[in-house]
């Protein structure tokens, strides 16, 4: 064969032998050892999510939790097979992609705080015109910023994105970031450092998932009995957190959870719980459809969810949190 | 035994081009042939894209169609365009600071040990270092804007530029050095009409190369520092789960890249001979 066939050719035959290689896992079986995939590093927040791990463990249903770099690669893993959980709010790949995936259980609801530096801006009247800094596009933080601006009547000039709420925060300590939106932790990391240099802006009612569970149709069918016993204990952990706060730093030290986390990160962890208590952050009924109805309502107008009309039933799937209600009552 | 030659009519009865003709027939059969197993390949390659997306690889792998419709939808709305004009900014500062600096190193470290003893050990570490790695490092002494993005382009470009430049110089044919000296050529003359005509190509080779270093390094701190440009494509569309469009911004990056590579191998081919070119 000439040299001008062989090189042609080669390269659709490689990426052809490549395909075939890899095929999809959407047939892998499921069984009681549940592959959790987290999009995100696992630290103080994820607590309650660890603490239902190990109860759960000891009734026989084993959850393998794997930190993903982002919430995207984690719906990735659910999508193709390889997680059988996955924890975020994928609602617009749950719409678009052709795989019958259901939310089931609403872990916590969002919890933001739009922050200014007060030298510069005290209000939100005084945000407009200005240059605002987000998550990403089409992100939580960038939705609420924008019904903010809808609810004060104001236009910014711009929208900047910049990801992680630890980068914004040192963005806004350096002087470079003026306004923003932070997660809690990240929220009192600010104020703890620059006293006095910055302001919280008040936020109205806005009520959607931060994080909440989702998984095949497929799986939830065919591992009702081990999804309940798991939800079950997430509800217990919630319900404990928000009677006492302090419940979850016994419970981290009972069971040796997050053994590595240093000193300064291990003294937030009771006044994030506390905080989280007092804004009702943890759900202590799984959400359920209340926080389905509130979420179309809210990534729908983030962008993320297209159409109207948009049906609770195509998204969540609430058998497996009545089953975990009915018997924590 | 010789045969003797034919006669002139003899040959134009055989075939009826002159022998000029098939001088200039045969390279333009073989070129036509060339971009016809090129277009075979490339319809092949996007009928198997096509193939996996329905099948489908994956619930989130759309296919070529798919993928073409959002591309062409995306150059229509501008959005590609305003994307190309973000990311083209960071990559061109940087290819035009290793071009000035890079070539500059290089062509002194050729030129003098010490310089070489001073630098040499810098780029060749640079050259292995992950760059992925070294994203946060960037982050951290340079925040998130416009220069560590300029400094993920040089941190990738720059090694490839130097050495080049570098090996160039070095490899600079000592006949020619040695009949420059025997003319009583000053070091001057040795170095501006010997060593650097001699490298040109080299140096051409290596900012060729840089450039698509360059292309990897910016799609990096696109991704990992600030979405803006193709990059900022690439995450939102992920985010809200356009998968044609996420694969139509992949696809362009890559298209573009491997288009400006091939004009400036063609450039290069055209620029320099093959003896100088080392190939």
């Amino acid at each position: 064969m000439s040299r001008f066939l062989r090189i042609p050719l080669a390269i659709p035959l490689l990426v052809t032998l490549l395909i075939g290689a890899f095929p999809g896992e959407a047939g892998a079986q499921a069984n009681t050892r549940i592959k959790y995939a987290l999009g995100d590093v696992i630290s103080v927040d994820e607590l309650p999510l660890l603490v239902a791990v190990e109860r759960a463990k000891k009734r026989g249903v084993e959850v393998e939790v794997t930190a993903f770099k982002s919430e995207e690669v984690a719906t990735q893993a659910v999508i193709n097979g390889q997680a059988d959980i996955g924890q975020g709010t994928p609602y617009a790949a749950i719409q678009k992609v052709n795989v019958p995936i259901r939310f089931f259980y609403q872990m916590s609801a969002l919890q933001f705080f739009p922050i200014v530096n007060i030298e510069h801006y005290k209000s939100w009247k005084d945000l407009d015109g200005q240059e605002i800094v987000v998550h990403t596009r089409g992100s939580g933080t960038e939705a609420i910023m924008r019904l903010m601006a809808k609810e004060h009547k104001i236009n910014y000039k711009s929208v900047s994105f910049v990801p992680g709420s630890n980068v914004r925060a040192l963005g806004l300590l350096k002087g470079t970031i003026k306004a923003s939106i932070l997660d809690a932790t990240n929220k009192n990391y600010v104020m703890k450092e620059a006293p006095g240099k910055f302001a919280i802006l008040p936020l109205g009612q806005v009520k959607a998932s931060d994080e909440a569970l989702f998984a095949t149709q497929a799986f939830l069918d065919k591992n009702q009995a081990a999804v309940a016993i798991f939800v079950e204990e997430l509800v217990k952990v919630n319900r404990e957190i928000n009677k006492n706060p302090k419940s979850i730093v016994e419970e981290r030290k009972k069971l040796g959870l997050l053994k590595d986390l240093p000193a300064k990160l291990e003294a937030e962890i009771l006044p994030f719980f506390e905080e989280a208590a007092k804004g009702g952050i943890f759900p202590n009924d799984g959400g359920g459809e209340s926080a389905a109805k509130n979420d179309l309502e809210f990534f729908q107008l983030s962008g993320a969810l297209k159409g109207e009309n948009l049906k609770v039933g195509d998204f969540w799937n609430f058998a497996p949190l009545k089953a975990a209600l009915a018997k924590v009552k | 035994m010789r045969h003797p030659a034919p006669p002139l009519a003899a040959l134009r009865c055989r075939s009826r081009r002159t022998p000029a003709e098939h001088e200039s027939v045969k390279p333009r059969r073989l070129v036509a042939s060339h971009v016809a197993w090129q277009l075979i390949s490339f319809a092949f390659f996007f009928g198997v894209w096509e193939i996996a997306g329905r099948w489908p690889v994956s619930a989130a792998f759309p296919p070529f169609s798919q993928t073409l419709l959002a591309l062409v939808a995306m150059i229509a709305d501008g959005s590609l365009a305003k994307a190309y004009v973000s990311t083209l900014q960071p990559l061109l500062i940087g290819i035009v600071l290793c071009g000035i600096a890079g070539v500059g190193f290089g062509i002194g470290m050729g030129l003098s040990r010490t310089v070489e003893w001073l630098t040499l050990p810098v780029f060749i570490i640079l050259q292995a270092a992950p760059m992925a790695a070294m994203i946060p490092l960037i982050t951290y002494l340079y925040g998130i804007g416009l220069t560590s993005k300029v400094l993920a382009v040089v941190f990738l470009a720059a090694p490839v530029i130097v050495m080049n430049s570098y090996k160039g110089i070095r490899n600079t044919n000592p006949s020619l050095v040695q009949m420059c000296r025997a003319f009583l050529g000053t070091r001057r003359q040795e170095v501006v009409k010997i060593i650097l005509p001699y490298a040109a190509a080299l140096i051409f080779a290596g900012l060729r190369l840089g450039l698509a270093m360059g292309f990897i390094g910016i799609v990096i701190a696109e991704l990992l520092i600030t979405p803006t440009g193709i990059g900022d494509l690439i995450t939102y569309h992920s985010s809200v789960a356009e998968y044609p469009s996420m694969f139509a911004a992949i696809t362009s990056i890559i298209a573009v890249a491997a288009l400006t590579l091939y004009g400036l191998e063609r450039l290069e081919r055209a620029l320099f001979p093959p003896e100088i070119r080392g190939s």
